[in-house]
């Protein structure tokens, strides 16, 4: 069943993708209800798929954070009408929901502490904040691609189908600055919960660094962003450092200690 | 128009293609004066009327109209031209499927000077009500329907996407910057047409100018008390450059006016907001150099140019769609139209053929008093029944035709051979 919700999420996920590329191919846009509906009918099958699984190891946590991406996308859709959006979070959601299918979900082994509201607010929290800095940065692609047009007076599709600055710029610092503090909590919860229901919390030391050295970068971005007044393209570029930072400590740190039975 | 009282629809009136602007602000009238004018019109002969009055087009529609009413439109706004012009010459007059489809397509932004505008919707339903009361049912569901199809062709269509004129593409420029313009604030450098058009466009969609500069100051102040704000020369105007999001330039000075000594301190104080400079002057009034500057955003009269071409052709693109919604309407009106002209001829024809019913049978039953009341009655009922009967299919073909908007024929032939007063 798992699998097959999956499955189905998929593919709503790849019509998703397709009408976020359609303005982009044909130069007009696709009607709303389907643009919004493909990913809400994706989402809704994956919610099913999702409350099935564990929540350890590398596969679910892909599940849910391609879960949380659609749902903030589709939230982005409804308030801010930023619907090109779509055009990097409906490809990602369908590629993590494939890679995710790809690892397997695997026989369902339990967190070592046991599956309890720590556990899984822990989990939601953190991939949500996760899900967050994506938006952000996504934003802020979108926000730098959009300038350049503007700046360079192309007024192609970028031009047309792209929401507009201020917008970008809105939803960019929104993103970033919830999806911070939401990561820290997600992190603190993981301590709490290494604490309270197993023996304790044992990082290897290089991942200690290397994950105070990513909160330390994602906290500039959000000091420059609300103290500093950044906005506009430096506000971008600090968005987009802060993200690169969360997958590059992660992509170095899997490589180090590969295996697809643990997030990290 | 035919002679003498006439059925039908017809438009009678001038636009954008048929009159130049100085012909059309004469015709145009104020919502006051649109019933009087009505009013003398419906005196001459129609039954119902509506006045559309625009800055690109005047236009009456009415019902059942006579010659004498196109005799009195032209006359009165011949009076409007004044000088002893004729007006008819910039006019035109059509009629019945031709009249209302020329409406449809009014109300669609179709026949507009920009392709697509949305803003003559609002005046359709503004002529509408301003002339409720003289409109007449025949009127009123043409009216009602225009609004659908206008609501159609923009719904079900692009022709209203994008921008498609140079001072809507300096509204959808700033747009793309600043996403909602509501409460953005703007100054204005020129007081010439242009920018006065441009700047009530940004108006339009809630900016505030703050500022209307001009090297005469005089000129300044009428526009700027227009658009309700103050005006100043324009050494007074590059420290704004410090707040405000939109410029809009568009004066008559040989050459830049906005250069980088005067503008480029003012603009980095602004701490990294964007600002959109909007030149619409020939030749140019910014220069090149002030839009290196990181957060401005400059375009000139080529790039809005560049960008209205862009929007036109989209529009253009979808004309073929939003005429099938036209004529899907203007079908669907006509069959209504029509379905309503037969049932004064078909109520016409049955009291004729049931007065002679009534006549006969009086006329029979004189003729047989010997027959008791109850078989008088029945001998009643026979005749109630033969001619139920044979009105039967007649009625029900001539409701076909109407629908079908084909019942002029089968009208016709019902007048003549039943002699009817009626025409169809």
């Amino acid at each position: 069943m798992i699998i097959t919700f999956h499955l189905l999420a998929l593919g709503c996920y790849g019509v998703a993708t397709a009408c976020a590329l359609v303005p982009f191919v044909f130069g007009r846009p696709v009607p709303r209800f389907l643009s919004l509906g493909a990913p809400l009918a994706g989402a809704a099958l994956h919610v099913v798929g999702v409350t099935q699984l564990t929540l350890v190891g590398l596969a679910p946590t892909l599940s849910v954070l391609a879960l949380c991406l659609v749902a903030l996308q589709v939230l982005s859709e409804r308030v801010l009408r930023t619907a090109a959006v779509s055009l990097f979070t409906a490809p990602l959601a369908a590629g993590l929901v494939g890679l995710a299918l790809l690892l397997g979900f695997g026989a369902g082994a339990e967190p070592s502490g046991g599956r309890n509201a720590w556990f899984i607010l822990h989990v939601t929290l953190s991939v949500l904040g996760v899900a967050l800095l994506a938006l952000a940065f996504i934003s802020a692609a979108l926000y730098l691609l959009q300038f350049r047009e503007l700046k360079t007076k192309r007024f192609g599709h970028v031009f047309r189908f792209f929401p507009p600055l201020e917008r970008l710029d809105q939803l960019n610092r929104a993103a970033l600055v919830a999806g911070f503090p939401i990561l820290t909590l997600g992190v603190l919860l993981a301590l709490g919960y290494a604490q309270r229901f197993a023996s304790g919390m044992h990082l290897p030391p290089a991942q200690l660094v290397w994950g105070v050295f990513t909160w330390v970068v994602l906290g500039w971005a959000v000091w420059v962003r609300t103290l500093r007044g950044w906005s506009g393209r430096r506000g971008a570029f600090a968005s987009i450092a802060g993200f690169a930072a969360v997958v590059l400590v992660y992509v170095a740190l899997k490589l180090a200690a590969p295996g697809a039975e643990r997030f990290l | 128009m035919t002679g003498t009282p006439a059925s039908g629809i017809a438009v009678v009136g001038v636009n954008h293609r048929t009159a130049p602007l100085e012909v059309r602000e004469r015709f145009a009238h104020a919502a006051h004066e649109i019933p009087r004018s009505l009013e003398r019109v419906l005196g001459a002969g129609a039954a119902g009327g509506v006045l559309l009055s625009t800055c690109n087009r005047t236009e009456f529609y009415l019902t059942d109209p006579s010659e004498a009413a196109a005799h009195a439109i032209w006359q009165l706004l011949s009076e409007r031209l004044g000088d002893g012009r004729e007006a008819s010459v910039y006019g035109y007059a059509t009629r019945d499927r031709d009249a209302v489809r020329h409406l449809y397509r009014v109300s669609a932004g179709l026949d507009s000077m920009i392709l697509g505008e949305s803003q003559i919707q609002g005046q359709v339903r503004q002529a509408w009500e301003t002339s409720r009361a003289q409109a007449g049912p025949v009127l009123h569901r043409l009216f009602q329907t225009a609004l659908l199809v206008g609501s159609r062709v923009r719904s079900e269509t692009a022709l209203g996407a994008g921008a498609a004129s140079a001072p809507s593409a300096a509204v959808a420029l700033a747009s793309k910057i600043f996403g909602s313009l509501a409460g953005r604030v703007a100054v204005i450098l020129g007081a010439g047409d242009v920018a006065e058009l441009a700047a009530a466009c940004l108006v339009d969609e809630g900016v505030t100018v703050t500022l209307v500069a001009n090297r005469t100051y005089e000129r300044a102040k009428i526009v700027a008390e227009q658009l309700g704000t103050r005006a100043a020369t324009l050494d007074e105007v590059w420290e704004q450059f410090t707040t405000v999001d939109i410029v809009l330039c568009s004066t008559a000075a040989p050459h830049a006016v906005v250069t980088w000594e005067r503008v480029a301190a003012p603009i980095r104080r602004r701490g990294g907001r964007q600002l959109c400079i909007l030149d619409l002057a020939v030749p140019r009034d910014v220069e090149p150099a002030v839009g290196q500057l990181e957060h401005v955003f400059l375009y000139d009269i080529d790039d809005l140019q560049a960008v209205a071409a862009q929007g036109a052709e989209e529009r253009r693109g979808v004309v073929p769609a939003a005429e099938r919604i036209v004529d899907e309407e203007l079908e669907q009106f006509w069959g209504w139209y029509d379905a309503l002209k037969v049932v004064p001829v078909i109520r016409e024809f049955r009291d004729r053929l049931e007065a002679v019913r009534a006549a006969e049978l009086a006329r029979a039953l004189h003729q047989l008093e010997h027959l008791e009341p109850q078989d008088r009655e029945r001998v009643e009922q026979l005749t109630h029944a033969l001619l139920n009967k044979f009105l039967h299919p007649p009625t029900v073909a001539l409701k076909e035709a109407a629908s079908a908007g084909r019942a002029y024929a089968l009208l016709d032939a019902l007048r003549r051979l039943f002699g009817l007063e009626r025409s169809p």
